[in-house]
């Protein structure tokens, strides 16, 4: 059973909070991020948070729900800690993107798809997605 | 104003409105003519990146939206004109006037984007949406006088969405949670506002790209509460936000229990209320078509 950690998680969560610039431990747990939620992200904001105080990188950054943030800034303009749950989701998907599997791309979504879509939906989301 | 020279602002376009939302730009261009003030196009300009990077460590997002103000910077200086740069897009104001706020903040930032671009931004660009401009350089009660068209048939609900508001600290808007903008504008216009809660929520912006299903349940929420208070049609700022509203609304299944709302862009019903003709204004490639609702608001008035 895993009770600690570990360094390398320990590791990468220094490392996220130098990239983004975040004070992970300032979150008190109150919850406004995820109530005001729109994305229906299960682990839910706050959740995932709550993983990376008590040192869990790996079950944050594998998470599937930090690929629903649509970066609307909900959580962000909510919180009263001036935490910015975005900007660390965003932090996740990185390090995801830049060591593992990117997901999307244009083969999958289709030339139809991407005929027709909105230019500044394909703009942002390959920068997401990546 | 028509007797002088019309006053020139710098303007950015970005992706969208060259191409999707063409008709936004066209009715905003025409409008601003009618009212006063050309929107002058930087020659030069390249794609804002259309998100803003979140995460401290990723400079290389501002690259772009830094190659635009200082594409604006050396149109100001050369024709002595006011330092603004007009956009329409509520992303592309929400990545550039981000730009303009760090580089205000955090000159460290400043310094190392332009070393890397090896240009010069000497942090003079005010950049200001389109609403803005009319909010607070014309003034919402001198357009009231400029309205030629008796609006006041049309139940209009205005939709912000997040682009436009958030972070408040930086943008400086409005109120994210309770704007008033877009409400004045329509008052201004004398058309029947319709305030209804889902105005500030997300459509799915760019889930679109991954979650086409969630998208339409976002519009589903935004749109079937919109007409339960009353409104015939939705205004926006925001390309994505038209564009996720308004197809979202081709998934028969999740749409099934209410009727069509159409999705305009403000500049739309703006050309309507100032009496300008609509040909080029796109109204007939919306996915739900708003000409029968105009129509509607115009007979018999």
């Amino acid at each position: 059973m895993l009770i600690s950690p570990g360094e390398k998680n320990l590791k990468a969560i220094r490392e996220l909070e130098l990239g983004t610039g975040e004070t992970i431990s300032d979150c008190y747990q109150c919850g406004k991020c995820t109530a005001g939620c729109p994305a229906e992200m299960d682990p839910a904001p706050s959740v995932l948070i709550q993983y990376l105080k008590l040192g869990f990188f790996e079950q944050a950054v594998n998470a599937e729900s930090i690929w629903s943030c649509m970066t609307c800034l909900t959580c962000s303009e909510r919180c009263p800690k001036n935490v910015n749950p975005a900007a660390i989701i965003e932090g996740l998907k990185l390090r995801h993107l830049r060591t593992q599997d990117s997901r999307v791309s244009a083969e999958l979504l289709g030339h139809e798809f991407l005929a027709n879509a909105t230019q500044q939906a394909v703009v942002s989301g390959f920068r997401k997605f990546l | 104003m028509s007797e002088e020279d019309p006053v020139r602002i710098p303007y950015y376009p970005g992706c969208t409105l060259k191409t999707k939302a063409a008709g936004f730009e066209r009715s905003a261009m025409e409008c601003a003519k009618q009212i006063g003030f050309e929107m002058d196009e930087l020659k030069d300009w390249n794609c804002c990146g259309a998100s803003y990077p979140l995460t401290k460590d990723n400079l290389m997002g501002l690259a772009a939206p830094a190659n635009i103000l200082i594409e604006a910077e050396k149109r100001c200086h050369e024709q002595e004109a006011d330092s603004l740069l007009i956009t329409l897009c509520a992303f592309c104001y929400n990545t550039l006037k981000r730009t303009e706020f760090a580089f205000n903040t955090e000159p460290k930032k400043l310094e190392t984007i332009n070393a890397f671009l090896d240009r010069k931004y000497e942090g003079s660009i005010r950049v200001i949406h389109y609403l803005e401009y009319l909010r607070d350089v014309i003034g919402f009660d001198n357009l009231a006088k400029m309205v030629k068209t008796d609006m006041s048939k049309f139940k209009i609900a205005p939709y912000y969405g997040c682009m436009l508001l958030k972070p408040k600290k930086e943008l400086g808007l409005d109120d994210p949670e309770d704007p008033v903008i877009m409400h004045d504008f329509l008052d201004a216009l004398g058309c029947q506002t319709v305030d209804f809660p889902g105005q500030v929520d997300c459509c799915g912006s760019y889930l679109i790209m991954r979650e086409p299903k969630k998208v339409s349940k976002l519009s589903y929420n935004i749109l079937s509460e919109a007409a339960e208070y009353g409104a015939q049609a939705l205004v926006t700022a925001c390309p994505l936000c038209q564009t996720n509203l308004d197809q979202s609304q081709a998934d028969s299944a999740q749409f099934s229990d209410i009727d069509e709302v159409p999705v305009l862009y403000f500049t739309q019903l703006l050309a309507i209320a100032l009496g300008l003709n609509t040909e080029g204004h796109q109204l007939e490639d919306h996915h739900v078509d708003p000409r029968p609702v105009i129509a509607d608001g115009l007979e018999g008035v």
